[in-house]
């Protein structure tokens, strides 16, 4: 399933006028948090971390590359050092272009909320890379849209592979497998299980699985693979409570038995999180009768609990328009440093 | 997604199972060689933490199939391998051991009238091996945790295929493999059912030890790694009610197994056909090669006494695991731990 369109440049000329005059654009939606997070074989006995991203595209960042032929300062808001960084890595990518930019601004859009595990400095960081690309003229793959995105922040979900349903290696920008096209017909309601805190992601010190997850991990691979491919939403459910669950003893989240029982009593399949986040999911059968009303009930019943509701993801295409409306919320800008200037 | 490849070597190729359909609700897991799951899994993983220097001798107390997959697998990676074996090894194999290079060392004929029985005397001559070496590794299968662990590969391969796994049916012996794969069923399917398959004048499960004839199945020791707290029931088959249940497997489904592949045949046949609506897996762990003399061949079966027609439809219910009743019978043990069960057996007014 394809979420978005491909990302235009905004003035619609391509390469045909001086660069000067032109911007670069870019989008990339959020995600609410992953279905799977993990160590997995990478093929070659080694084992990665790795993590299969539940996409949310009804919010996400834009940014507007503004390029300099002069500019070698680094200015701007502290908090936005990611994105200078992925701006300056994608610079670097086309210091061979004809006409390439020495440095430039970063104007970023995002209706995101920050710190809980909905992909804000990914999408950031991915609108970036995209807007530098954008303004280059060029189409960078996906795959490498996603190699610039880790080596800019370290760990980075897959939203920018958007084409398809992979187990992603977050800290090396691999893909580790294609476990389908698209994800089973779903619905998720998802929810801030602890309101207010925040998860300084970089400062989160990595899970060390053990030799006994390892392996529920490699079965958890092969049950997701499966659901994928017959689109079995409660198997999909049950694989992403196995993984939340292990993650209880890294990154706990307080409600997450309370919430999946919701979940099941209300005919749901099972609980996704945010495993560097605090943000959860709880996950529906898109066709199954009656899941509006079991969507309802657990709307009220988080409600009740006093948790903030953060997207009700359904698997339906998101709607066009709304890339083209634009989005609206925090805006913030960075300026960048030349292309030859270290990257952090 | 992703194309087919060969294999990178012979181990690999043999750990795969089979999963055949034997009913409408029941399918094998047929392995050639099921132990080399754990043997393959043990000894690279002591590769990779440093373990197996060059000079390092790998050492294990076995007669059956754990050390044939010790064996295959100690060439792949050229390394010598010392194994401690009953008196009364199968002639074939032990040929077969030794052209893999590796040494076969009988305790006495004696032994089987001590404590512990062969197994006990088998203990203590690798112990004495292992002092004659600077270096040796032990895979301990047994009690190393890597054992159970290893099967992580079977519970994958069945979830991929089937998806839904409602009942694990198989035989049990150091607790790997029913234990293993299980316990990563369950990180799936919480609700999976465990029916472990033993024999009788086994300890594993209450039975007071005795001679066993039943091979592949059964102990005289307590094996650390079984985990009573998994099985939901526990059956007892005589040899017998295997050797013909392990010729029924053939007849009917032309799958050429082993006797405890029988065993659990019969138990999981009977459990699949009362519960239609639940899909039910049995573990198959070797194939009839080694049986062709004796389980595949009649006269020999009348000879031994086993040719008494086909095996019981049903088990017999007992109340006490401690008690053999009769050639197949079923306990529920309800996930309880050797302790809790042996503990409400004695409370039980008789």
């Amino acid at each position: 399933m394809r979420y978005l369109p491909e990302l235009q440049s905004t003035n619609g000329h391509h390469g045909r006028r001086p660069a000067q005059f032109e911007v670069g654009v870019g989008y990339a939606p959020a995600h609410h948090g992953e279905l799977l997070q993990g160590v997995f074989d990478d093929g070659t006995g080694r084992l990665r971390r790795a993590l299969v991203t539940l996409p949310h595209p009804q919010r996400g960042s834009r940014a507007v590359f503004y390029p300099s032929q002069s500019h070698w300062g680094v200015v701007g808001t502290p908090e936005l050092v990611k994105v200078r960084r992925a701006a300056i890595l994608a610079l670097r990518e086309f210091c061979t272009h004809p006409a390439p930019a020495k440095g430039g601004q970063i104007e970023i859009t995002s209706d995101i909320p920050r710190g809980i595990g909905m992909g804000s400095s990914t999408s950031d960081v991915t609108a970036t890379i995209r807007a530098v690309a954008d303004y280059h003229g060029v189409s960078l793959s996906r795959e490498e849209v996603g190699r610039l995105a880790v080596l800019a922040e370290c760990a980075s979900d897959s939203i920018m592979i958007d084409d398809r349903v992979v187990l992603f290696a977050h800290r090396d920008g691999l893909v580790l497998e294609t476990l389908g096209h698209r994800l089973p017909p779903m619905v998720v309601v998802g929810c801030d299980t602890e309101p207010g805190a925040r998860v300084d992601t970089l400062g989160l010190r990595p899970a060390d699985y053990d030799d006994r997850e390892a392996g529920v991990f490699q079965v958890l691979r092969a049950a997701l693979r499966r659901a994928v491919a017959t689109d079995d939403v409660a198997l999909l459910g049950r694989v992403a409570t196995a993984s939340a669950r292990i993650n209880q003893r890294y990154l706990p989240k307080p409600n997450l038995e309370l919430l999946l029982d919701l979940c099941l009593r209300n005919g749901g399949c099972g609980i996704q999180v945010a495993h560097s986040g605090t943000v959860a999911g709880l996950i529906f059968d898109a066709r199954r009768p009656g899941v509006e009303e079991g969507v309802r009930r657990c709307l009220s019943g988080i409600e009740e609990m006093g948790l903030v509701l953060t997207a009700r993801i359904g698997t339906e295409p998101a709607s066009a328009d709304r890339q083209a409306a634009g989005v609206a919320g925090v805006a913030a800008v960075a300026a960048v440093a030349g292309a030859k200037a270290p990257a952090g | 997604m992703s194309i087919r490849t060969g294999f990178e070597e012979a181990t690999e190729a043999y750990q795969a199972p089979k999963l055949v359909r034997l009913g409408p609700n029941l399918y094998g897991a047929c392995f050639t060689l099921m132990k080399m799951i754990p043997a393959r899994f043990i000894l690279r993983k002591a590769e990779r933490d440093g373990k197996l220097e060059s000079g390092t001798v790998i050492v294990e107390t076995t007669s059956g199939t754990f050390g044939l997959a010790l064996a295959m697998q100690a060439v792949h990676m050229d390394r010598r391998l010392v194994l401690v074996s009953d008196p009364v090894i199968d002639e074939r194999l032990y040929r077969r051991l030794a052209d893999l290079g590796a040494v076969v060392e009988r305790v006495p004929a004696g032994a089987a009238a001590t404590v512990g029985g062969y197994q006990a005397a088998r203990l203590e001559r690798l112990e004495q091996i292992r002092a004659g070496h600077a270096s040796s590794f032990c895979p301990e299968q047994y009690s190393n945790p890597d054992n159970p662990r290893s099967y992580a590969t079977v519970a994958e391969l069945l979830l991929e295929c089937l998806g839904q796994v409602d009942c694990l049916v198989g035989p049990v012996g150091s607790g790997g493999s029913m234990c293993g794969t299980v316990t990563y069923l369950r990180s799936v399917l919480p609700e999976c059912r465990a029916i472990g398959v033993d024999t009788h004048s086994s300890v594993l499960f209450g039975h007071a030890d005795g001679p066993r004839e039943l091979r592949g199945m059964g102990m005289s020791l307590m094996p650390a790694n079984l985990d009573h707290r998994l099985f939901d029931s526990v059956h007892w088959c005589t040899a017998s009610a295997a050797y013909a249940a392990t010729r029924q497997l053939h007849q009917r489904h032309a799958l050429f197994m082993g006797p405890s592949s029988g065993a659990a045949y019969l138990v999981a046949r009977w459990w699949a056909a009362g519960n239609p609506g639940a899909l039910t897996v049995v573990m198959m762990p070797d194939e009839g090669y080694r049986y062709q003399d004796t389980v595949y061949n009649d006269e020999w079966l009348m000879a031994h006494g086993h040719l008494v027609g086909p095996p019981p439809a049903e088990p017999v219910p007992v109340d006490d695991p401690t008690r053999p009743a009769g050639p197949w019978t079923a306990y529920d043990w309800a996930r309880r731990s050797y302790d809790q069960v042996m503990a409400a057996g004695s409370t039980r007014v008789p």
